[in-house]
């Protein structure tokens, strides 16, 4: 009895000591695991830091070895030069005007096409599906170029409102935003529905009064990514508006600045985080929104 | 109490008929109305759809087999491919300049692309556990995707300068002298890979939101099953985890191939095309936009789309697996 007593207490003991040392390899793990997440961290995070430290120092070399980022005399001067090297202003809202139609635009045709897709009965609908799921794939590597001579054959290359027609309507019907949204209306019940249009409520009542209220959270989703992708997309406006610097929304006049002024650098980077803080605080408030997006589109 | 059965579903035959029948008298002007109301809604999108996506390839087929400088074009018949790939009366000139180089460079990044796959799926591994702050590292990964090219082009010529944070690196680990170091995006034997490591760069948190989504869709119990089976970590990697991402893995290969074969605005932003960066959306872009050779240029992205189509298939064929 007392042998059995003290072989339990014996056992006891090991597993303590196991349990232990299994405490103690965990917390040793998730040091390495951190350490290894900050390294990874600074290299994704460093060319901004470097960005944001140069937009402020005002003295000495741009670069100097070994790198610095804590500027040595910090001021605003560079933001103030950047303004006058370029119309930022002007800039910024024309890219706020460019996201507000074109957030609208795509939201709304998004919405609108998924509804029938995921809640209508009605002839052509899964073949209607697969051509617009196909668009996905099919290589369309002359369509910058096909939409520059469609533009500028419809004469929207000679006016101003025409060319900004010409910046934002291609990019309107978005594939992805499509699918996200009818995945979305796929999982409202039925009943909901039938309930509506036994009340005698049209179709585009349901739509408004019943399934956008609903998937509310994708539709935040799908705004938001777009938001960022009308915000950052350079290469078709400077295209198009062909570097007239009041026209240009912010993300190509960002292109323009560093390739006509590439020796201010300083003026430059101060540029580059007025372009990068909109989207920076957009991403940090709506965080859990971009990721339900991302998923979504690659599952939808 | 058969027959009483039998009356009754007789009785309900009888309701469904009726029913059917008064559907029938209405459901003529209804079924043509809700035909009417689908195609309403989907009517945007189809415009578009056209407009922007169907149009375009008609037309670039068309346009590539014609002279255009949108003031006036002419077709001329395969002349656009046959100066592109050197042929017939344009033998004596050879292929056209840079277009073999450009598509060299474009086959060359597709390099990025299992780098791209691995590092996203380690990245994706290392983020998908309950610690925390882990949500502060994935946010700090993912800052690059939102962060716009013309921005990202501009911070890595920094980074990439003579003199700048990455040479530095060099010259401490002693591949670079440090009293006259030379930028790596001028030097025409590594600057195209200078533009690769950015796109990996600016892509692998894109990439690993998609595998974590992957890794969290994987049933655990069948890990756990595993480890008490008796298996290692690299086996339960092998057998559980990676056959439980080949969904998300034919999926982000597949992008990423095309995109890099496509590669163009990373070029553009870094080096503009220069120290043997030229890829063949270079060649397309430069043709129709710095040429004003629409027709030419058309027939170049031709070509590009039967490549990008060819590769495209490769990358499904060796990611599927065994499945049919």
């Amino acid at each position: 009895m007392i042998e059995t007593r003290e072989s339990n207490a014996a056992a006891l003991e090991t597993i303590r000591l196991m349990k232990q040392k299994r405490e103690r390899n965990k917390f040793i793990t998730n040091i390495f695991i951190y350490a290894l997440l900050t390294a990874i961290a600074l290299v994704f995070i460093y060319p901004f830091l470097w960005t944001v430290s140069t937009s402020f120092e005002t003295t000495g070399g741009v670069f100097e070895f070994p790198p610095n980022l804590i500027p040595k005399s910090p001021s605003f001067r560079n933001y103030v030069d950047v303004f006058a090297l370029v119309p930022v202003a002007r800039q910024i809202l024309n890219s706020a005007l460019i996201c507000f139609i074109g957030v609208t635009g795509s939201v709304l045709i998004a919405t609108l096409g998924a509804y029938p897709l995921a809640k209508m009965n009605f002839p052509g609908r899964d073949l209607i599906f697969y051509i617009i799921l196909a668009t996905l794939v099919l290589p369309n590597e002359a369509g910058m170029i096909v939409n520059y001579v469609t533009s500028a054959n419809l004469g929207l290359l000679r006016t101003d409102v025409g060319k900004y027609v010409a910046v934002i309507a291609p990019a309107l019907g978005n594939v992805a935003g499509l699918f996200l949204m009818r995945q979305a209306y796929l999982s409202v019940p039925l009943e909901l529905l039938e309930a509506a249009r036994m009340d005698g409520a049209s179709e585009l009542t349901i739509w408004r009064k019943v399934m956008l209220p609903l998937t509310l959270p994708t539709l935040s989703a799908f705004a938001i990514l777009q938001f960022v992708a009308f915000w950052n997309t350079f290469l078709w406006p400077s295209i198009v508006l062909q570097g007239d610097r009041n026209l240009l929304p912010l993300s190509a006049g960002m292109l323009d600045l560093s390739s006509q002024f590439s020796t201010n650098t300083r003026a430059t980077s101060a540029g580059a985080v007025i372009m990068i803080l909109p989207i920076l605080i957009v991403f940090l408030f709506f965080q859990r929104y971009f990721m339900r997006g991302l998923e979504g589109a690659v599952k939808g | 109490m058969l027959h009483s059965r039998e009356s009754q579903t007789g009785i309900v035959e009888g309701f469904v008929m009726i029913a059917n029948t008064e559907a029938r008298v209405g459901s003529r002007t209804r079924f043509w109305r809700n035909i009417l109301t689908a195609y309403g809604f989907l009517l945007p999108t189809i415009s578009f759809k056209l407009l922007f996506t169907f149009w375009p390839i008609a037309f670039g087929i068309y346009l590539a087999f014609t002279q255009s400088n949108i003031i006036e074009t002419k077709i001329v018949g395969t002349q656009n491919f046959r100066e592109l790939f050197g042929t017939a009366e344009f033998a004596a000139r050879g292929p056209s300049p840079y277009f073999y180089e450009g598509m060299l460079n474009s086959l060359k990044y597709l390099m990025c692309v299992p780098v791209i796959q691995f590092l996203s799926i380690g990245l994706a591994m290392l983020v998908n556990r309950q610690i925390p702050a882990i949500g502060l590292f994935r946010t700090a990964y993912y800052v690059p995707v939102v962060t716009s090219l013309a921005v990202v082009g501009f911070m890595w010529k920094g980074m990439y300068d003579q003199h700048g944070p990455l040479n530095y690196i060099l010259t401490v680990v002693g591949l670079m002298d440090a009293k006259n170091p030379s930028g790596l995006l001028n030097n025409s034997s590594y600057a195209l890979y200078a533009v690769m490591l950015m796109t990996v760069w600016k892509g692998l948190g894109y990439y690993m939101v998609l595998y974590l989504a992957g890794l969290q869709s994987i049933d655990r119990t069948l890990e756990e099953a595993a480890v008490i089976d008796g298996a290692n970590r690299w086996q339960v990697f092998w057998s559980i985890t990676l056959p439980g991402l080949r969904p998300t893995l034919l999926v982000c290969s597949l992008l990423s191939t095309i995109s890099a074969i496509k590669v163009f605005e990373e070029i553009y932003v870094l080096t503009g095309g220069s120290s043997g960066t030229y890829t063949v959306m270079y060649f397309v872009y430069a043709k129709a936009f710095q040429d004003f050779r629409f027709g030419f240029a058309a027939a170049a992205g031709l070509v590009v789309a039967f490549v990008s189509l060819i590769f495209g298939l490769i990358n499904f064929r060796l990611t599927r697996g065994n499945q049919t």
